[in-house]
């Protein structure tokens, strides 16, 4: 009757395959370890996922809370539902780091659509979003999904390209997209719904 | 990915793209509460939001890194809070401009809740809660969370209480289903996934322990709802019948 899977605690870390030992594979290795065992409860595997991991959901709370102290309490909350849930992750559904950074994006967007007040405008001292790849420096960091998205990104206009970027690097709704745009409604819908099936056709290529 | 169109949807607004809103997460009112719905009652759209989520995902590399403040050991104190269900007097957690005096927040639940029980004290079934327990909210981190699920007919409301700190969720009586069917409940966080929570008793009101793995998506602002569902609940593990209420869980 429930759709949870068997206790994911249970299963083994998936292990580096042979041949495949890059930097890369052993650090996202060493994070899925890190998050099996946090879901055993396991406290010292607990603050090598923080450590691993801190910086990058930090700054997906930071950028969406748009303020320190509440980004600083959100990721206490955002850690609090790691400890609490993390014996539902399966290392083979989902890669950590999507795992853990879903996590913070939604409890960022709690927080924020909770304030009733909005920014009118983003904030003026979170780093840019560049759109490139992933520093190697954050090749721990990096998911080894194919990129396919950001290419097919690039295929819509610039400003379909641009609101779906702000919604979601943002969190922000469309009523608010439009009025940081100072354009109606229907047309911030219109552009968006118009990239989004474009990028659906790209992606079902 | 099928988008299963919606008939309402006017066709000037572009192409209906509610899964992919759903997942990007633009939607708000009653446009979401819609495509919640959806996701309930069609597996199919559930299925193309749960793919667009992640495509989506993708993204995330792009976000900078940047240096958090080292609150581990804050956390490690709220974890150990947790685990603590003895009552006892805990630290007051430091740094927190949020949720300024958790004691006040606390006693302002404490005092929501015991009003809902003088309101609606006979259908809430077993466990009568001890009224000393809320009145003694020193260490009561986890506010206790509520929810007023409107069902579709002309039955009243049903009260749902969640006391976060046992894990023990309260329906007030109700009776959705017919004899040969079972009403299950449902916890929809913002990630947009049910997941079941249990079904209903036939008759009288429901208590239901949850389990730590859905504990962790009760939460202010996640939505609750009820679907009909074969004797027995789902089989497929998301909900496969009509949504006969649903409401959002609150603080008190």
């Amino acid at each position: 009757m429930t759709d949870f899977p068997p206790d994911a605690a249970a299963a083994p870390a998936s292990a580096p395959k042979p041949g495949s030992e890059s930097p890369e594979a052993i650090a996202r290795a060493r994070l899925v370890e890190a998050l099996v065992r946090t879901g055993e409860e396991d406290r010292v595997a607990f603050r090598d996922l923080y450590s691993l991991t801190s910086a990058k959901l930090f700054g997906i709370c930071y950028r969406i809370c748009g303020e320190r102290q509440a980004a600083e309490d959100v990721l206490h909350d955002v850690y609090l539902t790691i400890w609490k849930r993390a014996g539902a992750y399966e290392p083979s559904r989902a890669s950590p780091i999507t795992w853990l950074a879903t996590i913070a994006r939604n409890r960022a967007i709690d927080w924020q659509r909770a304030q009733k007040v909005r920014r009118s405008t983003p904030i003026e001292d979170a780093p840019q979003i560049l759109d490139t790849a992933p520093l190697a420096s954050e090749a721990l960091l990096h998911d080894e999904q194919s990129h396919l998205l950001q290419e097919c990104l690039e295929l819509l206009e610039q400003r379909q390209r641009s609101a779906i970027h702000t919604a979601f690097f943002d969190g922000v709704t469309y009523a608010e997209l439009a009025e940081r745009q100072n354009i109606p409604l229907g047309t911030m819908k219109s552009w968006v719904r118009r990239g989004l099936a474009r990028l659906r056709e790209c992606l079902e290529r | 990915m099928t988008d299963v169109r919606h008939p309402d949807l006017p066709g000037d607004d572009g192409p209906d793209m509610t899964a992919a809103e759903l997942a990007l997460g633009v939607l708000e009112g009653d446009e979401r509460a819609q495509a919640v719905r959806r996701v309930l009652s069609e597996p199919g759209f559930a299925r193309a939001v749960e793919q667009w989520r992640g495509y989506l995902s993708q993204l995330f590399d792009l976000w900078p890194a940047i240096t958090a403040p080292d609150i581990l050991p804050r956390i490690e104190r709220s974890i150990d809070r947790l685990h603590d269900t003895t009552g006892g007097v805990v630290p007051h957690p430091r740094g927190s401009r949020l949720w300024p005096s958790l004691a006040v927040l606390s006693s302002i639940a404490a005092a929501g809740l015991l009003v809902i029980l003088l309101v609606r004290p006979l259908s809430l079934p077993t466990v009568p809660p001890s009224p000393t327990a809320p009145a003694t909210p020193v260490a009561a981190p986890l506010p206790t969370l509520v929810a007023s699920l409107e069902p579709e007919g002309k039955q009243a409301p049903m009260t749902v209480v969640y006391d976060q700190r046992s894990g023990t969720l309260r329906l007030t009586e109700t009776t959705l289903a017919r004899a040969d069917r079972s009403a299950e409940l449902w916890v929809i966080p913002s990630d947009g996934t049910p997941r079941s929570l249990g079904l209903l008793q036939d008759t009288g009101g429901t208590t239901l322990a949850l389990n730590p793995t859905v504990r962790a998506y009760l939460a202010a602002g996640a939505t609750l709802a009820v679907s009909i569902e074969p004797v027995g609940g789902s089989k497929t593990g998301a909900p496969t019948g009509p949504v006969v209420a649903k409401g959002a869980l609150s603080p008190v």
